[in-house]
């Protein structure tokens, strides 16, 4: 990685990279999964401290067209979606006293950068 | 986003306006018996029509994708054809039965070929070309073609018969269910997350577990309830449950509480479709959703009886679908359908929608594996249904009336 993995303004979060971004929604249920709860609420707290920041920029760019660094951005945005519920609803990385969601298998995703129209 | 002050709370009275289905306790034998899922299969599921797909999974001539349907064991090709239609077959090679198509999905430039000997076949399911004919003894090409299987197409959605000859037609299977919510903005959500899990449980529990609202305040606590008890409805009632013949549909009261942090990042700067109101609706509603006009509704649970739900709301949808494996085995199988992203901010609203829907999805499933063990076991011989829970005495009520007249139909044969 170089010294500007993310768009200009976001250098706050170049901790979070590689370690955060990842390549889709099943390797980001796993990072949620084996991660400590310490950890994931460092980077949700952090992250949504910028969010509105991180959107406003995400806003301004469509899909297919995104540079590296900001398929970067989007994806700690994704990472943040998916970690939101171990932190706002269950204090712990799994769904509390859920069906174990590793015997959920993807089968279809939505591509994170592509352009869907 | 319902801003009227002192909205109604729900009240009771759901079950009383369908008096044919009773208010006794259940019996609860059709949920794990062995001999009760055989007949269930041929008097149920063989009679069935079952959705696998999307038309826009194929947009384009020679466009395919292959699908399993784990019930039946059947392996399925469907493909876009020259002239643009779109056509299914038994995905199984006439020369020795592995599978034509072996790819999930995919584009064929004409001709799928079968990576046993190379018999291959057009889009049209005709076979084009048996791999050094000539050391067959008069093979007649025009008689093993590819075996189509019923197909049917209703809004945008493929669906298909395991049987040769449908007991009834796709139209009649949907019924008025079908006809009251077409219309509604289906192959508008075009972009899908699918998953699935195999789930030791009957059918029917997959079926109840999104169908009863009753839950929502004690096994929701944090996730869905904060909207749907939100003023007043502290029991976390529904708005109606409507039945249409072996169909039927929950609408469920909600009124917006506070967003969680993420939440509101989603809903009010990545336009999450969950949140999409109807006062900003780019079509009519179709009769059969929110069907008592209620401004106080965000979400239906349409049921197309035994294997299909969706959970649908204004801007998006999702379809719960169940493969029954046996009297105690399912595959569950969860689509969220969303209307395509533009902005990369926009990608983020529909990972919210994921993530939200998959989590609460897996605290309604905590329960499905306990309850089967104690229908197995012979712990629990009755079900009762409170009257939020009406879809769930309604299924009960469809199935053993479709086994009563399959009962009825072979002692005649």
């Amino acid at each position: 990685m170089t010294d500007h993995s993310l768009p200009e303004g976001f250098a706050d979060l170049e901790r979070f990279v590689p370690e955060w971004v990842q390549p889709d929604a099943e390797h980001r249920l796993a990072k949620r999964l084996s991660t400590d709860m310490d950890a994931i609420k460092a980077f949700y707290g952090a992250m949504l401290a910028r969010g509105e920041a991180a959107l406003a920029w995400l806003r301004g760019h469509e899909l297919g067209t995104l540079p590296p660094e900001g398929e970067n951005l989007l994806r700690l945005m994704l990472m943040l979606a998916e970690v939101a519920p171990a932190v706002e609803w269950y204090n712990d990385q799994r769904v509390y006293d859920g069906f174990p969601v590793e015997r959920l298998r993807y089968i279809h995703q939505i591509s994170d950068t592509a352009a869907q129209v | 986003m319902n801003e009227m002050a002192k909205p109604p709370v729900p009240g009771i009275g759901i079950t009383a306006k369908y008096p044919e289905i009773g208010t006794g306790p259940c019996d609860t034998a059709i949920y794990h018996e062995p001999e009760i899922y055989e007949k269930e299969m041929a008097a149920i599921f063989r009679r069935s029509w079952y959705m696998i797909g999307r038309v826009e999974q194929i947009p384009k001539s020679g466009d395919f994708f292959t699908y399993y349907l784990p019930t039946f064991r059947l392996e399925v090709l469907v493909c876009r054809d020259r002239h643009g239609e779109v056509n299914a077959f038994h995905n199984v090679c006439t020369h020795r039965g592995n599978v034509v198509e072996h790819r999930r999905e995919g584009h064929s430039s004409g001709l799928f070929v079968c990576r046993f000997h190379g018999w291959s076949f057009d889009l049209e399911g005709n076979l084009a070309k048996i791999r050094d004919e000539e050391g067959f003894f008069g093979v007649d090409k025009a008689c093993n073609g590819l075996k189509p299987i019923p197909m049917g197409i209703w809004e945008g959605f493929i669906w298909v018969c395991p049987e040769d000859e449908p007991y009834q037609s796709l139209e009649d299977f949907l019924g008025d269910q079908g006809r009251d919510t077409a219309g509604y903005p289906w192959g508008a959500c075009s972009q899908f997350y699918q998953t699935e899990a195999e789930v030791n449980c009957n059918w029917k529990l997959v079926n109840d577990s999104p169908a009863e609202v009753y839950h929502i305040p004690v096994l929701h606590p944090k996730s869905a309830a904060p909207t749907m008890m939100a003023s007043g409805n502290v029991m976390g009632r529904l708005l109606d449950t409507r039945v249409r013949g072996n169909h039927r549909t929950n609408s469920h009261y909600s009124v917006l509480g506070e967003p969680k942090p993420v939440q509101k990042l989603a809903y009010f700067h990545a336009a999450a479709a969950q949140n999409v109101v109807q006062e900003q609706l780019d079509y009519e509603m179709p009769v059969g959703i929110n069907p008592t006009r209620s401004p106080f509704w965000t979400v239906d649970l349409i049921m197309f009886f035994p294997t299909i739900a969706f959970t649908l709301s204004a801007g998006m949808y999702t379809a719960h679908q169940v493969w029954p494996l046996g009297p105690n085995k399912s595959i569950y199988q969860q689509r969220v359908f969303v209307r395509p992203a533009r902005t990369a901010a926009e990608r983020f609203g529909q990972e919210n929608t994921m993530v939200e829907f998959r989590d609460i999805v897996m605290e309604d499933f905590s329960t499905l594996e306990r309850i089967q063990r104690a229908l197995d076991s012979g712990q629990i011989k009755q079900f009762h249904y409170h009257d939020h829970e009406m879809a769930l005495r309604h299924q009960h009520h469809v199935v053993t009336r479709i086994l009563a007249d399959y009962d009825r139909e072979q002692a005649a044969a």
